[in-house]
């Protein structure tokens, strides 16, 4: 019974841990009027696009903050990133871990972007 | 007669855009830049505007392999989209122009092209009633080489699309635009296509330079990037076009070889077989990438698939006289 709580409980830590990324997100839009954005969906799928323009996709798996991911680019390169959100968790931004693709990498760390509701 | 056809829908809609500006003051910069984009006055016997090349029906590309310009003259490029210009640079086959604006005043000046020399292009705005009220009320000058790049330009930036069934299917998240050929030819557009090595961002385009095998050093002798940069290593490199509206684009390449994207296609899949004495070639395209013919026509459909709503009716022609 203890076991079954336990592995509840992990569950529900879980779906809320994922439930924090999943959605739309965007940038505000930038001094040339450029806005990035990002879906995370449930299945584990994302979409990042500029300007409503489709750019990458891919897979990730999000965990205890941690965003690894593999996408389109980058000769198929995984990225792992720490998440810190903000803003009464409406903002985020990414923190580099271990990312070899040096572009990907200078542009994410860029980004700060907020939760579109 | 398919090349008629296209003839006779460009020219009516460059008839019907000139017209709707009869009259039309331009109430921002890029307002007027379409004025001057459509108007011969830019030329020197005043016969060919930008859009001569650049038809609003095919995503502001031609449908010629090259362009004529003033006096039937022959360009030796083909004239590439001027939509989706926002987030790329450099410009031209070459990059020899670093902004949009540098870009802008290019054709006005070759002699292939417009003809006309910059300080004559100039003066003849200034001595047009109509347009220097219009610099001079947009711009606060009277016209200027550098208020002239900035219209133009500023209205190229407007030429911005994201309504294809890809973008629904991906931004949108709507699944049931597409169909399974075109996921699939994603895929393979990602994967043993390889394209996506070149062709990967919003457009399309990593905006760099390749040698795809197109130069050989005799009938094929555009060298292309070498000419700009001055380095051996870019002999045969050309800048890698943006993929939206590919289907209303062709002829493809930077010389216009290809009528078709299966043509396109084919090439990529076995250089060798279209040209065996390339030079410089990319290693990407060293080894043949093989694909099937179901391969084949599944990106087909996927490159089919990033046309914008907006060229709907010049696809139905186009499919019509095929």
């Amino acid at each position: 019974m203890k076991t079954v709580l336990i592995s509840t409980t992990i569950l529900i830590l879980l779906s809320f841990a994922t439930d924090r990324l999943t959605g739309r997100w965007e940038t505000k839009p930038s001094v040339n009027g450029n806005i990035t954005g990002v879906v995370f969906k449930p299945d584990s799928s994302f979409e990042g696009y500029v300007n409503k323009k489709p750019f990458v996709s891919g897979r990730y798996v999000f965990r205890d903050s941690i965003f690894t991911f593999t996408d389109n680019g980058c000769d198929g390169k995984q990225g792992v990133y720490k998440i810190v959100f903000f803003s009464n968790n409406d903002s985020l931004r990414f923190v580099p871990i271990n990312d070899s693709c040096t572009e990907r990498k200078e542009g994410m760390s860029r980004l700060i972007m907020g939760r579109i509701k | 007669m398919k090349k008629y056809v296209g003839y006779a829908i460009a020219g009516i809609a460059t008839v019907v855009i000139a017209l709707s500006f009869t009259n039309k003051e331009p109430e921002n910069k890029a307002e007027l830049g379409k004025l001057l984009f459509f108007d011969p006055i830019l030329s020197k016997d005043k016969t060919i505007s930008c859009a001569s090349c650049h038809k609003p029906d095919f995503a502001f590309a031609d449908t010629s392999a090259v362009s004529r310009g003033v006096g039937g003259k022959r360009g030796t490029r083909n004239s590439p989209t001027a939509m989706n210009v926002m987030l790329r640079r450099p410009f031209f086959w070459d990059g020899r122009a670093r902004t949009l604006e540098e870009q802008a005043l290019a054709p006005i000046e070759n002699p292939v092209e417009m003809n006309l020399h910059l300080d004559s292009a100039i003066q003849r705005l200034r001595d047009s009633r109509i347009y220097n009220d219009y610099f001079r009320k947009l711009f606060d000058s009277e016209p200027t080489r550098e208020n002239l790049a900035a219209a133009i330009a500023a209205f190229e930036r407007t030429l911005e699309t994201s309504n294809s069934p890809f973008d629904r299917w991906k931004f949108y998240e709507d699944s049931t635009v597409v169909s399974m050929g075109v996921k699939r030819g994603f895929e393979v557009f990602n994967g043993k296509g390889k394209c996506n090595k070149c062709h990967f961002g919003a457009d399309f385009t990593q905006n760099d330079f390749r040698n795809i095998g197109l130069f050989n050093g005799r009938e094929l002798n555009d060298s292309g990037r070498t000419l700009v940069s001055g380095k051996k290593e870019d002999i045969g490199k050309f800048k890698t076009p943006s993929l939206r509206n590919v289907s209303v684009t062709g002829p493809y390449m930077h010389n216009g070889m290809f009528t078709t994207l299966m043509q396109v296609i084919d090439f990529y899949s076995e250089p060798d077989k279209v040209i065996s004495n390339s030079i410089n070639r990319d290693s990407l395209l060293a080894k043949p990438l093989g694909l099937s013919q179901a391969e084949k026509s599944d990106l087909e459909a996927f490159l089919l698939s990033l046309t914008d709503e907006k060229f709907n009716n010049t696809v139905e022609v186009q499919m019509k006289y095929r």
